[in-house]
């Protein structure tokens, strides 16, 4: 009996060992949450979802800190470390907002070395893999026309930002060496250009319904006018900047010739105008009222006639909080919302009496009313004291029903306590309401906020215009003028002034470059353009001046205690700036030169 | 403590019967010594009947006999009882005893105090002579349980820490995790948060050794990869720690040290029913000081001042802060007072049932606990109920089987807001803003309608998290009758976990005053508000999960001739992980009063899943040889195979060996060293691998998401960012997780251990001693500080990295008794010191900004540079000051001065110094004191560490309030020789944004861990109820902190933000019985 169980229950015990010891096989096992390298190079729907992933390096200007708030457009009202850039405080140990690692602020963070080299190693991996995968021509063709102008783009941010940096096209091993030095500034707009060249041979001229977002010939086009008219701005043909910097063939030209670069960079932009895919939407308004409606309807469609690249979004879109939510992000707290980049006086000032003429506050008839007879496109962008604007959130709504603006401050007289009570309006930064979001400038942005939506609790889902055909129109007139075409440039100019139902302009000369800026000032505002904009003509120093706002403030008559129905605006200084020439580029972080010793770091850092 | 207390007990209860049986024993000696006539029995047998009616209804046999001491001198009173029945009698003043025993059958239990108990099986036998061992002495053949197996204690070469569950009772933690520092020399814990459900130490043993994962390998019953946290105490039998070469029979994850957890087993006897119930309170062990509304006001003026703009309050506003005129306007909020009651309940309470006979015996547990949170009207509460039954059955003589099946619920509930967010809102909460309204409403909204005193409720809906574990184990053991001392075992333990996680996230409603409005009855009106979502939303995860590990053990034992011992353990052991998961998501519910799925908006809904899977397989054995139990030694090897790594790769040699000499058995010692009782030294050297990295670090894979995603991140992070075409089409997008490392494989960590152990003054006095000398190479690491970024590369592991570790510990322990006060006092420490031979490192750092040849940076695989710190070296008094040294750009008047390390008169990244020390302590100290008298009884843990710090850094300025300890003694144009800045606006002053050893506080602490009195009622006045035991006590866990450097925080708290959960002080009343 026992000899029967022993062996009974031995067997059992040997089952065991079995199963343990005669399975070494067992432990290939395969990941269930990825793929493996050969299942993806085969397969052109994975290499689709691959190249989808390239177009994320590309960065938008709805995160919530906007690129508006590093130049002379706004200012963050919560500040979270912008201060310091305008105050030209970045340093190689000290990236703040433009480390890639930097606790929010998307945009400057995306601008880092760091991410963009990651997505170009992804488009130099594709480039690596995609010839010998068994794939149709017509899609490898698509694929790689859309890789080459995503890494032409990559590679556009970085030398917008650092100068020339390593032009690297391989996809590394292990086993490589990794120290490369900087390539010249020369170097990378020639292979950013024939990227964009190589794009547009492969790129069709639109995508089908289904693929629009995707890379076409027309914005490969479009980023080549970009990259080129910047070569050919005073910074890139000019070090005298950094007098004194060994090797100033990293951060600009050294000689050749300026006019065939400007001359190039007109071409690009009439190769864009002459594939006649594009056009002004609604280039030519009835009234201002119209122009304003145009404008601002723009940027809250899914798609105009303008757009050559830009990027959609859905409410799902999830990224870290301050990924994309711009009328959350952007709207007053009287509205339950954030009031981030708020417009600066220096901007909302640069919006041209409807005549054409500039606005003054030193003229006592604008001062009194400076919200009257503006630029049709500034109402379409900005928010300010006694603006209309929508339906206040259901517990602030009784505070004023009417969905009008208050940034201002009231006198009101207390008959109680017979004294003067001053009462904050509710959008100020005494604001009964989330007062530390209220503005400092007293405005608001309008521009891109849909107004239908309640943005506390949802989401809009315009898209972000990477490049529209309004910006291809003035590179064209900016190339212009500097070739002395001063007519050619001022009919494009004028194109983009009629559908904002402004006068036409008419200046020659230096005047007309002033023009042309302001205009591209104020068409493009808040469109991730002014913070290269001053760099690239030299004239930071104007821009980081100290940031400018107003405080209007409903007066009560000392002796009838009257409020006044109107407001006196007060100018103010809302926040100290400094520019410091170092600034016109970024520093290559303190780690990556340690790295590196073949990197040169820029001037004056 | 209790230990001795229940066998104390159990002697007072044998007094009282056997004072009577004693006197009959006797009358029936002399009653055979002098009337052995016939004539007399029924007499006798009369009063014997009335004396002593439990022994006589049975033929009795009377067994007499001798107890003597360790010495071999006669001991008095020792209590002589028949196991199983209530005959019972004591030993009189010459030792001697004399018991009636029905049938002649059963085994006799002989306790003392101070001595082990012994137990001796009558077999037919009428004399039985006894000689009982000191329980100090017991000690030596105490069994320990080690790597797959159990071992005495004198013949143990390991270096190797036992805690007895009894001790672990004495703390009233519900989390077991938490009672183990200053309990083990060797162990050293942090304990990032006190929430309910999630308030785990990270347990390190022998500090940190490398610079990945440190994670001790937990083993519950054999089997690996169970939870140390919520196993319920009163199941405990013992808890073991492998620290050295002796866990390399674990091989895999053993590097990091082994922690060995057995359950209870029946014992053969009559059924035992023990209640163990207690209830107390908890609450916040520290509660950092806020700057109250005056002074924040004042704060916010400076912070106007410093930007140039004008004051946001008046001196009015201020003098209506401070003297609380104006409550609605005006308030003076303390956020911390707002949100957190005073105390919480806790309550535990547990039921077992053991008992057994020859061929089966049993060990049944029930358990419940709850722990509710710290917040009023609290959202966040724990419950676990659990059942443990562990069955051990005798087939045949050569057979016997044991299953074993413990399940319990984790049943976490929050609010729908986490722990982080609340108390983030409560250290941010603005003195000068309601947190209610002075009507009894909840106060405005700080940011994303977070207000914490509403947050921290189920106004918000719930997120109830229910994890269901089961944990199975059917072992059979057989006993080849054909070789003497071979056996074989067998062993499948099946763990099955389910997990249910429900969060319906519902609008909630805050009040808000616009500072102007007042009803008819000059009352203010406040105006409510919808926040958090305009529509209630539901989430339903459904998670498995599932671990099976077979193993099969051959096992051969043999002593030869009369001195050689030979012990041998073969074994294969497979283990195989595997788990799902999905869930589902809609929102735009019409209405909250339904939270199931069917009633959501078919809108935006989503769904969501994915699975793992994990094998390793390993060979090991063990060989153990003793020479008289004088020369010891121990070899065990392990080779082992993980899924981890490429297959040329995949399997790793594991050995280790240890040795032993009881130098007290020689005879040289013997016969000159009386004072010393038992001396042993032992030493081991061994080798352990670790496979606990990132999956898949050899293939080359590709993964749905971005860049932007954080897989590696604790917890892993990943966002959703689709590329959308056509306006709202959502296309996957697909990114290369790294470049592969073909060679991945096995870190290996090298192990050298040398003690010795001793027992002195007749064994009072015990003491241990450990050095060890830990090299862990091959550290799978990133090259990251050397490849440049502009590679792009997304870089795998790769064995580079090298970390020596190095330490002693040390017990000292002292146990006597005077007259009936019995004491215990032992002391132990453990003192750790890593190092970096080799990492990656940035080829261009200077000498003091390198990590190698330091510690292991607090975070060395995210933020490695985390330790480097700009020397904080006093605040600028003045622009003069400012001018007058080297200072950041934009610097001013009562900022920090950064010292200029390297001298060259610019204060930039190259100024950083790397700070040596981390958030783990260096030395970790226990002082824990047991007493004794009569029904009383005092048991204390003191607890201390030292060699650690903590960053602060709280989220202040505009955004939130000030840590009032920053805002005394700050820099202002008034008082400008300061020792603290001036105020800061969040990260925007370098002083804050740049790490610097103005935030680094030391965290060196003492603290009253654990207490427990207790009182026994004294069995005489409960005999009668059928109890035979019933104690009171009250205990108390982190009691009493002394931190002198660290005072805002708990020294124990991983954090310093102030954003994490709270370490918990409790104390408990409680009753335990038995019957």
């Amino acid at each position: 009996m026992y000899m029967k169980r022993i062996i009974y229950f031995t067997v059992v015990v040997f089952v065991i060992v079995q199963t343990t010891s005669c399975s070494k096989n067992s432990l290939n096992v395969s990941p269930t949450d990825q793929f493996s390298d050969a299942s993806v190079w085969k397969d052109a729907s994975l290499i689709q979802t691959f190249v989808n992933n390239i177009y994320d390096g590309i960065p938008m200007g709805f995160s919530n800190i906007m690129m508006a708030s590093y130049s002379d457009e706004s200012m963050y009202n919560a500040d979270f470390g912008t201060s310091n850039v305008t105050k030209s405080l970045i340093t190689p140990s000290d990236l703040s907002l433009f480390d890639s690692k930097y606790w929010t602020s998307n945009r400057t963070r995306q601008m880092n070395w760091e991410w963009g080299y990651k997505f170009i190693r992804a488009a130099n991996v594709f480039f690596s893999k995609i010839e010998s995968a068994p794939v149709d021509d017509a899609v490898k063709k698509e694929y790689k026309g859309e890789v080459h102008f995503l890494r032409a783009f990559l590679y556009h941010n970085l030398v917008s930002v650092y100068g020339g940096v390593p032009i690297i096209t391989k996809a590394y091993t292990l086993e490589d060496s990794f120290a490369v030095p900087r390539n010249t500034y020369a170097d990378c707009i020639d292979f950013i250009t024939s990227e964009c060249d190589s794009a547009a041979l492969l790129l069709p001229l639109t995508q089908s319904t289904a693929d629009l977002g995707r890379a076409t010939k027309g914005a490969a086009l479009a980023l080549k006018s970009r990259v080129l008219l910047y070569a050919a701005s005073d910074f890139y043909n000019d070090a005298s900047w950094a007098s004194g910097y060994g090797h100033p063939e990293l951060i600009s030209y050294v000689g050749g010739d300026r006019v065939a670069r400007w001359q190039a960079a007109k071409d690009a932009a009439k190769a864009v105008i002459d594939l006649g895919a594009y056009s002004l939407y609604q280039p030519s308004p009835a009234s201002a009222a119209d122009a304003q409606k145009n404008y601002g309807d723009i940027f809250l469609q899914t798609g105009t006639s303008e757009d050559i690249f830009l990027k959609y979004f859905t409410i799902k879109f999830n990224w870290n909080w301050d990924g994309y939510n711009p009328g959350l992000y952007n709207q007053p707290n009287g509205y339950h919302c954030w009031g981030s980049n708020t417009p600066l006086g220096q901007l909302v000032d640069a919006y041209e009496m409807s005549d054409g003429t500039k606005f003054d506050w030193t003229n006592p008839t604008q001062a009194a009313n400076p919200y009257l007879n503006r630029d049709p496109r500034f109402y379409a962008s900005i928010l300010y004291e006694g603006a209309q604007w929508r339906q206040r959130p259901a517990d602030i709504s009784p505070s004023d029903p009417q969905g009008i603006i208050q940034t201002a401050f009231w006198e009101k007289w207390n008959g109680t306590t017979s004294s003067m009570d001053v009462i904050a309006g509710l959008d100020t930064r005494k604001s009964p309401f989330e007062n530390w979001n209220g503005t400092y400038s007293g405005y608001y942005l309008k521009k891109f906020i849909d107004p239908t939506i309640d943005a506390q609790n949802f989401k809009q889902t315009q898209p972000w215009r990477h490049i529209r055909y309004s910006e291809i129109l003035l590179n064209y007139a900016e190339a212009c003028i500097a070739l002395n075409q001063e007519a050619e440039a001022k009919t494009y100019i004028n194109m983009i002034r009629t559908r904002a139902y402004m006068p036409d302009i008419t200046e020659s000369g230096q005047a007309l470059v002033d023009r042309y800026r302001h205009e591209r000032q104020i068409e493009m505002a808040y469109e991730d353009q002014r913070f290269f904009d001053v760099r690239r003509w030299l004239i930071a120093d104007k821009a980081y001046t100290d940031a400018m706002g107003v405080e209007p403030r409903y007066k009560m008559d000392p002796t009838t205690h009257i409020t006044a129905t109107t407001p006196t605006y007060t100018v103010i200084d809302i926040q100290e700036r400094a520019w410091n020439p170092r600034f016109y580029l970024l520093p290559i972080s303190l780690d990556e030169i340690n790295r590196n010793n073949k990197l040169i770091q820029n001037p004056l850092y | 403590m209790s230990f001795l207390f229940i066998n104390n007990n159990q002697k007072l209860r044998m007094k009282k019967s056997s004072t009577t049986c004693r006197r009959m024993e006797w009358l029936k000696h002399q009653l055979r010594q002098h009337f052995t006539k016939k004539m007399l029995q029924p007499f006798i047998m009369i009063l014997l009947l009335h004396a002593c009616f439990v022994n006589v209804f049975a033929q009795s046999k009377t067994i007499t006999g001798m107890v003597r001491n360790d010495k071999g001198e006669p001991m008095p009173a020792v209590s002589v009882t028949l196991k199983g029945s209530r005959a019972a009698t004591s030993a009189n003043s010459d030792g001697r005893f004399s018991i009636d025993v029905p049938n002649g059958k059963g085994t006799l239990v002989f306790t003392y105090v101070g001595f082990a108990a012994k137990e001796i099986s009558i077999n037919n036998k009428t004399v039985i002579d006894v000689q009982l061992e000191t329980e100090e002495a017991r000690k030596l053949d105490e069994v320990v349980v080690v790597g797959y197996g159990t071992t005495k204690k004198a013949t143990l070469t390991g270096a190797v820490s036992v805690v007895k569950g009894k001790e672990v009772l004495q703390s009233p933690a519900t989390n077991v995790s938490n009672s183990l520092v200053g309990r083990l020399p060797g162990l050293v814990a942090t304990q990032p948060s006190g929430e309910p459900g999630y308030d785990g130490s990270t347990i390190r043993i022998r500090g940190v050794n490398t610079t990945g994962n440190n994670d001790a390998l937990v083993v519950v019953d054999g089997i690996p990869g169970r939870s140390l946290e919520r196993i319920d105490p009163n199941s405990i039998e013992s808890i073991t720690i492998l620290k050295d070469a002796s866990a390399a029979i674990y091989g895999a994850q053993a590097a990091n040290g082994v922690i060995l957890i057995t359950t209870k087993r029946g014992k053969t006897g009559k059924p035992e029913i023990t209640l163990n119930t207690n209830y107390g309170y908890n609450q916040p062990t520290v509660l950092p000081k806020m700057a109250d509304a005056p002074t924040y006001a004042t704060m916010m003026n400076e912070i106007a001042l410093y930007n140039g703009s004008p004051a946001l309050y008046t001196d009015d506003d201020i003098k209506k802060y401070k003297d609380g005129s104006d409550p609605w306007g005006h308030p003076n909020t303390d956020w911390f007072k707002a949100t957190l009651k005073p105390r919480s309940s806790q309550y535990a309470t547990n039921v077992s049932l053991s008992g057994g006979n020859e061929s089966t015996r049993y060990f049944v547990s029930i358990g419940y606990k709850h722990q509710d949170g710290n917040y009023y009207h609290s959202g966040t509460f724990y419950n676990q109920p659990d059942f443990r039954s562990n069955l051990d059955a005798r087939i045949s003589k050569y057979i016997s089987v044991g299953f074993d099946l413990a399940g319990r619920l984790e049943d976490r509930n929050y609010p729908t807001r986490g722990a982080g967010d609340i108390f983030r809102m409560v250290q941010r909460g603005k003195p000068n803003l309601p947190a209610y309204w002075p009507n009894g409403l909840p106060g405005p909204d700080i940011e994303y309608g977070n207000n914490p005193v509403v947050i921290s409720t189920d106004a918000t809906g719930y997120n109830k998290d229910k994890y269901y574990a089961l944990n199975s184990n059917l072992k059979l053991n057989i006993i080849i009758p054909w070789v003497k001392g071979l056996s074989i075992t067998g062993n499948a333990g099946i763990d099955k976990g389910f997990d249910f996680i429900k969060l319906w996230q519902t609008p909630w409603y805050l009040y808000t005053w616009d500072g102007t409005s007042y009803d008819a009855n000059n009352q203010p009106v406040l105006v409510k508000g919808k926040r958090g979502f305009d529509a209630p939303q539901l989430t339903e995860t459904f998670k498995t999960d599932q671990q099976v590990v077979l193993n099969a053990l051959i096992n051969y034992e043999h002593t030869f001739g009369q001195d050689h011992a030979i012990k041998v353990l073969v074994g294969s052991e497979k283990r195989e992980g595997k788990g799902e998961n999905f869930n589902a998501f809609r929102q735009y519910y019409v209405s909250p009063s339904i939270d199931q799925l069917f009633a959501g908006g078919s809108l935006g809904k989503d769904n969501n899943g994915s699975a793992y899977i994990n094998e390793r397989l390993n060979y090991f054995g063990r060989v153990n040889y003793s020479y008289k139990e004088k020369y010891l030694a121990e070899f065990v090897w392990r080779y082992d195979g993980s899924y981890i790594f490429p297959e040329d790769h995949r399997f790793g040699f594991f050995p280790g060996v240890s040795l032993g000499w009881r130098v007290s058995e020689e005879n040289f010692w013997k016969n000159n060293v009386t004072i010393i009782d038992n001396f042993k030294l032992r030493a081991s050297w061994g080798q352990t691998g670790n496979d606990r990295i990132a999956e898949w670090q050899y293939l080359s894979t590709y993964a749905y998401g971005s860049f932007f995603d954080d897989p590696s991140a604790n917890p892993p992070v990943y966002w959703y960012i689709p590329f959308v075409t056509n306006g709202s089409t959502e296309n996957q997008t697909l990114y290369e997780t790294r470049i592969p490392n073909p060679n991945a494989t096995w870190e290996l960590a090298t192990q050298r251990n040398i003690g010795f152990e001793a027992t002195l003054l007749r064994n009072k006095l015990s003491v241990e001693f450990d050095y060890f000398d830990y090299l862990r190479s091959k550290i799978l690491a990133k090259k990251n500080a050397s490849v440049p970024l502009s590679t792009g590369l997304i870089l795998p592991l790769e064995n580079i990295g090298k970390v020596s570790n190095k330490g002693f510990e040390f017990v000292v322990s002292y146990k006597d008794r005077v007259g009936d006060f019995n004491y215990q006092v032992s002391v132990n420490g453990s003192y750790a010191r890593n190092k970096i031979l080799f990492w990656d490192e940035a080829p261009g750092r200077p000498e003091y900004q390198r990590s190698t040849g330091k510690s292991i940076p607090t975070d060395p695989i995210n933020n490695p540079d985390n330790n480097l710190y700009y020397q904080a070296i006093g605040v600028f008094e003045d622009q003069a000051a400012v001018d007058k040294y080297a200072h950041w750009s934009g610097a001013r008047a009562g900022d920090i001065i950064f010292k200029d390390a390297n001298g060259d008169g610019v204060i930039d990244g190259n100024d950083r110094v790397r700070n040596d020390k981390t958030n783990i302590p260096r030395f970790v100290g226990g002082l824990s004191i047991n007493l004794q008298y009569k029904g009383f009884d005092l048991s204390v843990l003191m607890q201390g560490a030292t060699g650690a710090v903590n960053y602060i850094s709280t989220e202040s300025g505009e955004i939130g309030d000030y840590l009032q300890s920053f805002a005394k003694d700050r820099w202002t144009p008034d008082h400008t020789k300061a020792n603290t800045p001036r105020t800061f606006n969040r990260t925007n002053e370098y002083y804050v944004s740049q790490r610097n050893t103005f935030w680094l506080r030391k965290t060196d602490y003492l603290r009253l861990k654990t207490f427990q009195v207790g009182y026994s009622i004294p069995p005489k006045a409960i005999h009668k109820t059928g109890i035979q035991n019933i104690r009171i006590y009250i205990s108390g866990f982190n009691v009493f902190t002394y931190s002198p450097d660290y005072k805002d925080f708990d020294p124990e708290a991983s954090g310093g933000d102030g954003h994490s959960y709270p370490l918990q002080k409790v104390l408990t009343a409680g009753l335990s019985l038995t019957f």
